[in-house]
């Protein structure tokens, strides 16, 4: 997993305005079901799938990319859109 | 569009590429446990600033935009 710092110069790179997180531990991919394993030899590897995922205001998912679905962020942000709408009409 | 928090997530392996398929004798094919409307578990991740940031936090407030970006600096 990258480091904060290994984030931070990568952020600034390439001037990212959005926070960088680390999941350093895994845990918050393992709880999501997004870290996949492979058994390579005699050892296993783990890495994460890409994905885009949505969360309203209530903490309610919205929308789930992942793999390939994940490489295109049109549709996650037409949702961010969307709730953005639902938010201001009430 | 302002009201909504854009956190991209940077994660890497260990390993910087992917294996051949030829070297992996066993995947364990990885499938979100997770479904459009069920409650997003908490998490708390580190920001490039070494600060935590629990998804809690933005609960009544933002929408969040949750990007899981796989070595987000190399070519793969």
């Amino acid at each position: 997993m990258d480091s904060p710092a290994a984030n931070a110069a990568f952020a600034k790179q390439i001037g990212i305005k959005f926070p960088l997180l680390s999941d350093m531990n895994g845990k918050m991919l393992k709880s999501y079901g997004i870290l996949k394993g492979y058994d390579i030899e005699n050892d296993t590897y783990e890495w994460a799938l890409r994905a885009n995922i949505v969360i309203d205001k209530q903490g309610i998912i919205q929308l789930i990319d992942e793999g390939d679905g994940a490489v295109d962020p049109n549709t996650a942000l037409s949702m961010c859109t969307t709730l953005h709408k639902k938010g201001a009409a009430k | 569009m302002k009201r909504t928090v854009a956190l991209g997530l940077l994660l890497a392996a260990a390993i910087a590429a992917p294996p051949l398929a030829r070297q992996v004798h066993k995947s364990q094919v990885a499938r979100m446990t997770l479904k459009v409307g069920d409650p997003a578990p908490d998490f708390t991740l580190l920001t490039d600033g070494w600060k935590t940031v629990k998804l809690s936090e933005f609960r009544g407030k933002k929408n969040v935009f949750l990007a899981v970006y796989v070595l987000a600096f190399t070519d793969g």
